[in-house]
């Protein structure tokens, strides 16, 4: 699923390690969504959400099916 | 809802491997193979050591548990289908092959029997609990 992950990262000069710290995940596993590889758990988008203080719909494009 | 994260002791692989290494040791000395036991026992400590002081490879931390997250719970939960569907079909295979032989397919046909009750009940009962 395409999102803003990485963007969203970026502009607060974070490291893949440190949002997969701060978010108790893998930095693969933040890497495969960035990616569009893997497409995250409800819980996982809404932890992700809040910690960018976005809404879900702000970080995934949700018109966008299956990655 | 707290969720993203389900890790586990890193003990409990290596620990596993332990354990099975032990009950083949037990049934193989039972058996009259005490030296065969003693070796299976060594593989299997072996191969649990091997995993709990493994490197930071992802796959290694996500069998040990210490690295494992909800995206290796869901490769976890794949790999064991596919795992499945080869052995089940194996088994399907053996029992036409020995059908084909004139042999009545034991043990394939008990093995095929209780995956296929197995996976009937599990399904039953994850379909009454979601």
């Amino acid at each position: 699923m395409k999102n803003a992950i990485r963007e969203l990262r970026a502009a607060r000069s974070l490291s893949q390690a440190e949002l997969a710290k701060a978010l108790q995940v893998s930095r693969q596993t933040i890497n495969a969504i960035e990616t569009e590889r893997y497409t995250p758990s409800l819980p996982l988008a809404l932890a992700l959400a809040r910690y960018f203080d976005s809404t879900v719909e702000e970080v995934f494009d949700g018109g966008n099916d299956d990655a | 809802m707290e969720a993203t994260t389900m890790p586990r002791s890193k003990w409990f692989l290596p620990g596993f491997s332990a354990a099975l290494g032990l009950a083949f040791l037990a049934a193989l000395w039972a058996g009259g193979k005490p030296r065969d036991g003693l070796f299976s026992l060594g593989v299997m400590t072996v191969v649990g050591l091997l995993i709990l002081l493994g490197g930071r490879s992802e796959t290694i931390r996500g069998l040990r548990g210490d690295g494992r997250d909800e995206r290796f719970a869901r490769l976890d939960l794949v790999a064991t289908a596919i795992a499945g569907n080869v052995l089940i079909g194996i088994v399907i295979g053996a029992c036409v092959w020995e059908w084909a032989h004139g042999r009545d397919g034991t043990p394939f046909v008990q093995l095929g029997a209780v995956a296929g009750v197995a996976y009937i009940l599990a399904l039953g009962f994850l379909r009454w609990r979601s």
